[in-house]
């Protein structure tokens, strides 16, 4: 087992299975591999552990079989590579000594044993020399013993790393869930029905949980999200959350989330206020809480709910994210589920400038769910947002989380806000107003052509028109065109349909505007455009989904800050690990072992010089032949 | 190569010093202690590295010149940029990596002429162009750093935080550990085939440029916003390079394996004890960089491990190359499947850095196309 070769089949083990795991999303919902996989591979990878590779007991188990293979080849290793170490190998012969790669004889008649010693002490040598009984003098030297120990350092440092790692890996848990002892909770029920086979006391040495905290919010225990379910920790303190921050740089993106945090202590009461933020992580009572991410606690929001396609007046709703309210519309009940407020959206919009995004606001999500449980989901903006140089509202829907949202634009009056359309809609729906306008229209467009024309009729038809535009918008026009009128007619008679509608929208504004001259809603310079992005509006409202327009007022926000609680003993060991391998890495890479040999016969005037090292590379032959050349030079 | 006490070394030096002084009592209100420690520890690495390498003095010496001008040009204001004409065409950020990427290119072509004609002249010329690329590519950076900080002072960060940063960096680094390589063994012919690499790096880089707008200064995200950044980044790209380097050395060797290219290539023996040498390198520095990679996720994420893609992916590498080194050191293993090795592992190392941000989702929230 302390082979090479057993060792480097461990690590191509850990290696592949690294891979898988890289490959293969982990740790997601089961639900989402299921649909990916279907059930029948599903089943095999849940089997094999593939959705979690790195904490499946095979993995681990090869990682148990890599340390102890290691340690033996450290057990065996070590005793020869520490005596090498302090050996001088001083009983060498001579034939061993000329079997060497560089060898030299060098012509040496006057012989200064201290002055060579001198020598080779300088090029960091450490020496030693013996005299054999026939006054022969042999002197050893060596460096870079270090590199030896280099290996005893590398390898010790895998085992400690190794160790650390595997005291945080849960082994502990592992072995109490595979007997029976506890158990991952699958459902989602409240924390207090938690039965104590989900719980992990405070005892547990090692864990990664994560707190979800709304401002003002204060919990005594964490989650550890673990395979398809999730365990409940209890911490050793209460952690509250006083407020949560973010702040974004002038581009609107992100810069900082913070978050104030209270803490108490079970054990002797006392309470400690603490900020944290990404990167600056603190530690209380050996438990280390970081930020990890943040979502809505709960925002309250005032809403206005206004029918698109009737005159009745808007109605107020207060309601608050994750609440849902029921409504009933047309003797329907249904439900508003709010699901999340965001101040900051991010966008990029502006098609003008090149990747310029921009902050465009706060926008909310809800879902309006119908008596038999289907439901749509919409995704609103509340400040207008700017399109070809005009201002509209925003307002998005999808009806399943697979697509994309797709938005009804309803253009902003000229002070920015939504009333100039909801007059406007108002307008549309009256059909006194439409009747007065279009006769007001016939009777003062060109006399040539009303005389040709029969007025009445026209006004028939106009009236019918305005009707079945109020039922279904341009699309139940075109549908009625298909139908009634002989198909080399059609686009002629869309065209003209089209202008008296805009005609008519127009002027209904403008007289709204003679009839109030204080009002300010409608100063557009290009006022046809406003009243044509109206029309398009109410018209795309038929592909809303619902008539329902949600408007919001106002907001409170409020927050909620993720946290993530570790307690990690493990880590020292693995830092202390990182270190030693970094120092072995060193010794066994960049320190050179050389050994050297002077042998001066007795009565000789030659000496043999012999250098060898147990890597060889080509920086060597260019340091023997160094040396050789200094010890030349004692000649003189 | 060898002036080391020279008045040249003890005047850099001193300039170091001065530098570095200068930066503390100017800028110290925006840098924590850890900052603080990275400036003075760097004093000691680019002495260290002006003691040996006479060139790396004029490099250094040279890129600050350069940022110090574009710094005086620019008063402050970063749209004089669109109005000066050396802001504008030579020592704006962009403009000087603009030039950098045109030189390697042409370095490239030199020294492949270089390696038939053999002459000292296209050798000198080859050389002189990585250094004036190189030179103008790290003052397009420094450059960059200070334009961020024009933005606005809550964005600026040093440019190495994003893919388009860090591949300007990639061929900087590559570039210096060639150079090096080349005064050392003395030969210039093997930067026919590293400079390939580099390039390969470039043309990446001018298409993320134009197509993607990439090279645009962004604020950085909270997690990156850490001094780790500033050593562990660097340091794996000091790894990156070399193995990159590894790689090309590695090809030439095969060549040469091969009995082509014999009489213009540096013999079989030098080629792959320079393999050796540059693996070694960069496995120390990857090392280093994946420790501290770990210890900088402990401080973001809340774990030192958290088996998020790119950490995996530095693993492998690790595990990749430590097996190299074990069948060269312990088998005692040479020649063309080491060579081979050394090449599929740049794949290796090119999915680490690229395929991850490219194919792969996680943590490591930068670099994404
Ligand atoms: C990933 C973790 C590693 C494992 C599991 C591992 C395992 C092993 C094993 C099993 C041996 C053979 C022991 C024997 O001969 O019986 C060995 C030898 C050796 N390893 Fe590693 N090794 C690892 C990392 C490294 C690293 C990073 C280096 C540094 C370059 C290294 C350098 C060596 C050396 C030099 C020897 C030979 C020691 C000698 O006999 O002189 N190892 N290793």
């Amino acid at each position: 087992m302390s082979s090479m070769r057993f060792s480097i089949t461990m690590l191509s083990f850990v290696g592949i299975a690294s891979i898988i795991g890289t490959i293969l999303k982990q740790n997601q919902p089961y639900e989402s591999y299921m649909v990916k996989f279907g059930q029948f591979w599903f089943d095999i990878f849940k089997q094999l552990d593939l959705f979690n590779v790195y904490q499946a007991i095979w993995f681990l188990t090869i990682l148990i079989f890599l340390i102890a293979s290691t340690s033996l080849c450290v057990i065996r290793n070590s005793p020869g590579i520490l005596k090498e170490y302090k050996k001088f190998q001083d009983q060498i012969r001579e034939t061993s000594l000329r079997s060497f790669k560089h060898c030299y004889e060098i012509h040496l008649p006057s012989f200064n044993k201290l002055e060579l010693i001198a020598l080779l002490e300088k090029s960091n040598f450490k020496v030693r020399e013996k005299i054999n009984a026939s006054g022969d003098i042999l002197i050893v030297a060596k460096k870079g013993s270090f590199q030896k120990l280099g290996y005893i350092f590398t390898h010790l440092a895998i085992i400690v790393i190794s160790l650390g790692g595997l005291l945080d890996g849960n082994l502990i848990l592992k072995t109490q869930e595979l007997l029976g002892y506890k158990e991952i909770q699958i459902q989602d029920i409240p924390l207090s029905q938690i039965p104590n086979k989900s719980r992990l006391n405070q005892g547990n040495f090692s864990y990664r949980a994560n707190v979800l905290l709304s401002e003002g919010e204060k919990q005594e225990v964490a989650i550890i999200p673990s395979k398809d379910g999730y365990l409940v920790q209890e911490l050793p303190f209460s952690v509250g959350l006083k407020n949560f921050h973010i702040e974004h740089y002038s581009t609107g993106q992100p810069k900082s989330f913070e978050s104030d945090l209270i803490l108490t202590s079970k054990k002797t009461g006392k309470t400690t206020e603490q900020k944290i933020s990404v990167n600056k992580p603190y530690t209380y009572e050996g438990v280390t809480i970081y930020q990890s991410d943040f979502q809505d606690g709960g925002t309250k929001l005032n809403i206005m709910v206004t029918d698109l396609h009737s005159d009745d007046a808007p109605q107020p709703l207060k309601s608050e994210v994750f609440k849902s309210n029921a409504i009933s519309y047309l003797d329907k009940a249904l439900s508003l589920e709010f699901e999340d407020f965001r101040l900051f959206n991010i966008l990029d919009i502006d098609n003008s400038q090149k990747k310029k995004s921009r902050n465009v606001g706060p926008n909310f999500t809800y879902k309006i769910r119908n008596e038999s449980g289907q439901a749509n989901e919409y995704q609103a903006y509340q400040m207008p947002m700017k399109l070809d140089g005009r201002y509209f509202f925003m307002s998005g829907m999808r009806e399943t989380p697979q697509e994309d949202f797709r938005f009804l634009k309803i253009p902003a009056d000229s002070e920015g806000s939504l009333e100039g359309f909801m007059i406007f809609k108002q307008l549309l729906l009256n059909k006194k107003k439409i009747e007065s306008t279009i006769k007001k229209i016939i009777l003062t467009s060109e006399p040539s052509k009303s005389k040709e024309l029969n007025a009445n009729n026209l006004e028939l038809s106009a009236l019918k028109l305005f009707d079945t535009f109020q039922k279904g918008g341009y699309n139940a026009v075109a549908f009625s065109i298909d139908k009634n009128i002989p198909s080399k007619n059609q686009e002629a008679a869309a065209n003209a349909y089209i202008k008296i509608i805009h005609l008519v929208a127009n002027q209904l504004l403008i007289d709204y505007q003679a009839e109030k001259p204080l009002n300010r809603l409608f100063d557009f310079k290009d006022l046809p455009l406003f009243s044509q992005d109206a029309l398009n509006a109410y018209s795309d409202s038929f592909f809303y989904g619902t008539s329902l327009f949600l408007e919001l007022k106002d907001f409170e926000h409020v927050q909620a800050s993720g946290l993530q609680l570790t307690k990690s003993p493990g880590q020292f060991w693995v830092y202390l690990g990182s270190m030693m391998l970094v120092i072995g890495i060193f010794c066994m890479i960049y320190i050179q072992e050389v050994r050297l040999w002077v042998l001066k016969k007795k009565g000789r005037k030659n000496i043999l010089l012999s250098i060898t090292t147990n890597r060889h590379h080509l920086a060597f032959d260019k340091f023997a032949a160094d040396i050789k050349s200094k010890i030349n030079l004692l000649k003189t | 190569m060898k002036d080391q006490f020279s008045f040249y070394s003890k005047f850099f030096i001193g300039l170091l010093i001065v530098l570095a002084g200068y930066a503390l009592t100017q800028f110290h209100q925006y840098m924590d202690g850890y900052e603080i420690s990275i400036l003075i520890g760097s004093v000691f690495v680019f002495s260290w590295l002006g003691f040996y390498w006479t060139n790396f003095k004029n490099f250094f010496i040279a890129i600050f010149l350069l940022a110090f001008l574009s710094i005086f040009l620019y008063q402050g204001n970063l749209s004089i940029a669109e109005e000066n004409f050396f802001l504008k065409y030579f020592l704006s950020s962009q403009s000087a990596i603009m030039w950098m990427s045109t030189l390697y290119p042409l370095s490239l072509i030199i020294y492949w002429i270089h390696l038939f004609n053999s002459q000292a002249f296209t050798g000198k010329l080859a050389s002189n162009l990585v250094w004036i690329a190189t030179t103008l590519g790290t003052s397009g950076l420094l450059i960059r750093w200070y334009e961020s900080y024009l933005i606005s002072v809550d964005i600026g960060h040093i440019p190495i935080s994003n893919l388009y940063e860090v591949f300007v960096l990639f061929c900087l680094i590559t570039s210096l550990i060639y150079i090096y390589y080349e005064e050392k063994i003395e030969t210039k012919k093997l930067g026919s085939f590293i400079m390939i690499i580099i390039n390969i790096a470039v043309g990446f880089l001018l298409w993320y440029s134009f197509a993607k707008g990439a090279h645009e200064i962004q604020p950085l995200v909270p997690a990156l916003q850490s001094y780790w950044m500033k050593i562990h980044v660097p340091a794996n790209f000091i790894g990156y390079g070399s193995f990159a380097i590894a790689a090309m050395v590695s090809m030439a060797y095969l060549i040469v394996d091969k009995g082509w290219l014999t009489q213009y290539l540096p013999n079989k023996d030098v080629l792959e004890d320079m393999t050796y040498r540059v693996i070694a390198i960069g496995f120390l520095f990857f090392t280093i960089a994946t420790i501290l990679g770990a210890v900088w996720a402990a401080e973001a994420w809340g774990g030192y491990w958290s088996w998020d893609p790119k950490e995996t992916w530095a693993l492998i590498v690790w595990l990749n190359y430590a097996a190299w080194l074990h069948l060269r050191l312990i088998k005692g293993l040479r020649g063309s499947l080491l060579a081979w090795w050394s090449i599929i592992g740049l794949f290796i190392t090119a999915f680490c850095f690229l395929g991850v941000n490219l194919f792969l989702s996680g943590l490591h929230s930068y670099g994404e196309l």
